[in-house]
């Protein structure tokens, strides 16, 4: 049983025209969210959004980015936690872009959910999250031009 | 009034209540026997035991003098609700992030 997030998404644009805004704070600050990136590997840096005090988020996402490989691969660590310091969930980013007919396929991996794998209770618990990536089969099925990759 | 209620990501924020939850994910313990494995006071795990009580990770049964914790459903329930608010999160910026490139290459 899986407890990640994944989205696939077609571009019908080149590599190098996805890669730009994934990697250049401005242009990433006009889709994702403010942030001091920059695509070094080892740079700390923050996304700033709007808190959301139900999960426990207080808008700051903190991140270093582990590994860049251009323009096909992007990864970086994603903490965050309810602002007094404590990071309650330390989890991993990683976008890996390939070219296909016609653009490029965008794959989205949002993983690590640490703590929670550590309590084996989780996976059984969890039955609701099979219905989850059944529903996000479904969303990515309609966006897709081609043949999933994902299983 | 219902017991005022803890946010179960605070609950499990703290190594300490992970480490119970894994022990009563193998059985239901008592309160003593759950604090044989932990090197603090009593008084210190009962806290940490309520804290998980009142976050729905384990529901708190008396039996004579004893007191024994059991893993609740709900808890982890309400944990889904961060995969999820992240899931949508990334489904509307990618979609922005569409929108965008389109915009662009219309110019």
């Amino acid at each position: 049983m899986k407890k990640e997030i994944r989205h696939v998404w077609f571009f019908p644009h080149p590599t190098e025209a996805i890669w730009e805004y994934l990697t250049d704070s401005e242009l990433l600050s006009q889709w994702l969210m403010k942030n001091d990136f920059k695509p070094v590997v080892g740079h700390q840096f923050s996304f700033k959004s709007s808190p959301y005090p139900a999960i426990e988020f207080d808008g700051n996402v903190y991140c270093k980015v582990l590994e860049i490989s251009a323009p096909k691969k992007i990864s970086y660590s994603w903490k965050f936690g309810p602002g007094n310091g404590e990071t309650i969930i330390d989890s991993l980013v990683v976008w890996t872009l390939t070219p296909k007919d016609g653009g490029t396929e965008l794959l989205l991996v949002h993983s690590g959910f640490t703590d929670l794998r550590q309590i084996p209770a989780y996976d059984a618990m969890n039955a609701g999250w099979q219905t989850n990536i059944n529903k996000i089969h479904g969303l990515i099925a309609t966006k897709e031009k081609n043949e999933t990759t994902i299983h | 009034m219902k017991l005022q209620s803890t946010d179960p990501f605070q609950a499990i924020g703290d190594s300490n209540r992970r480490l119970m939850l894994r022990l009563l994910s193998k059985e239901s313990l008592t309160i003593n026997s759950l604090a044989q494995h932990f090197d603090m006071t009593r008084p210190a795990v009962s806290k940490h035991v309520k804290i998980l009580y009142t976050a729905g990770f384990i529901t708190i049964q008396d039996m004579g003098r004893e007191r024994h914790c059991t893993l609740n459903q709900k808890g982890f329930h309400e944990l889904q609700s961060w995969i999820d608010y992240f899931d949508q999160f990334w489904q509307t910026r990618l979609k922005k992030l569409e929108d965008l490139l389109n915009k662009k290459t219309k110019k």
